[in-house]
């Protein structure tokens, strides 16, 4: 079996008769009905109602926030004030013993845990485009 | 003019014929995408379609073209763009997993009237279409068009460290694949 050294670089796909000259005639003919920079102006054109129907629904929600703080009366907190050291008590409270050992347990936080190859680090590093320089300056 | 003028004097000429410089670029060009393209999508077709949406797309904003980065890594940088497109259009469209679509494009290749290569090739092939896109991307840039990592870098807004790193992987990817088949 040959290794990637001894595949010759050469190019094996093929192409239709004439293929180049008539796609350059076809692309030059498409863009002769295209203005350049058209795409741009003609974005902004369309956008521009959409903008417009944005800003007033914004200045709405905010002229309708500032109505509400102005004119309702402060209603307060719907949770009432609880102490932290209360909750926390009343959390050791409600919870039974077993539940407590088990999320406790470190057998039970490393479950689900995948096992990952070396491999698939490499390549998820890669994909999401991470140098592996700054890891290593992290170290 | 003719189209062994460097980029420099077309971007001049776009400057002042826009229609005649625009000619030129895609007459230098065409040929060299086409074939980058045609190794991502490998189908035809689809390299036919890709192509020419690069062209239009690149029309349409060289207004915007600074001259900052080279006429030829920005239109990699849009028919890259416009391949991922396609393929990630494929993906959706697809009544069937990533796998089959992998399988279907190996179909193609071999006993294809469009592919000229022998066993090697379509093992080789087969391994490039193996890899994650991205990472293909580095690869057959690398590979076939020779690029430098500069370049590469300009083309797929990566740094250089993080493409050496890939290309370095995939090919010992591939490698181990041309081994184990």
């Amino acid at each position: 079996m040959k290794t990637l050294n001894e595949i010759p670089h050469k190019n094996p796909f093929k192409v239709p008769e004439n293929y180049f000259e008539d796609v350059n005639r076809k692309i030059i003919s498409a863009a002769a009905g295209i203005q350049p920079g058209e795409n741009r102006k003609g974005t902004l054109r369309r956008l521009r109602p959409l903008l417009a129907v944005a800003a007033s629904i914004a200045v709405f929600i905010v002229l309708s926030y500032t109505a509400m703080k102005i004119f309702r009366p402060e209603t307060g907190s719907i949770l009432p004030d609880v102490l932290t050291t209360e909750f926390k008590e009343s959390c050791l409270n409600d919870i039974d013993t077993q539940t407590l050992e088990q999320y406790t347990d470190p057998s039970f936080l490393n479950e689900g845990a995948s096992d990952l190859t070396t491999n698939e680090i490499i390549d998820y590093l890669l994909v999401e485009n991470i140098d592996i320089n700054d890891i290593y300056e992290r170290l | 003019m003719s189209i062994n003028n460097s980029d420099f004097d077309i971007i001049q000429l776009l400057k002042t014929d826009v229609n005649k410089g625009f000619r030129l670029v895609v007459e230098k060009y065409s040929t060299r995408l086409y074939w980058h393209i045609r190794r991502l999508v490998i189908l035809h077709d689809d390299a036919d379609d890709v192509l020419q949406n690069t062209f239009i797309n690149a029309w349409k904003h060289i207004g915007e073209f600074r001259n900052e980065s080279a006429l030829y890594t920005w239109l990699y940088s849009i028919a890259t763009n416009e391949s991922l497109t396609l393929i990630n259009k494929r993906k959706r469209n697809a009544a069937v997993s990533l796998d089959d679509i992998g399988s279907h494009l190996s179909n193609s290749i071999e006993g294809s009237t469009w592919f000229d290569g022998d066993g090697a090739q379509v093992k080789l092939q087969n391994a490039i279409l193996k890899l994650p896109e991205k990472q293909r991307i580095v690869f057959n840039l690398k590979y076939f068009d020779e690029m430098t990592y500069e370049d590469m870098s300009r083309v797929l807004k990566t740094s250089e460290g993080a493409l050496k790193a890939s290309y370095h992987h995939a090919v010992k990817k591939i490698e181990n694949f041309l081994v184990g088949n």
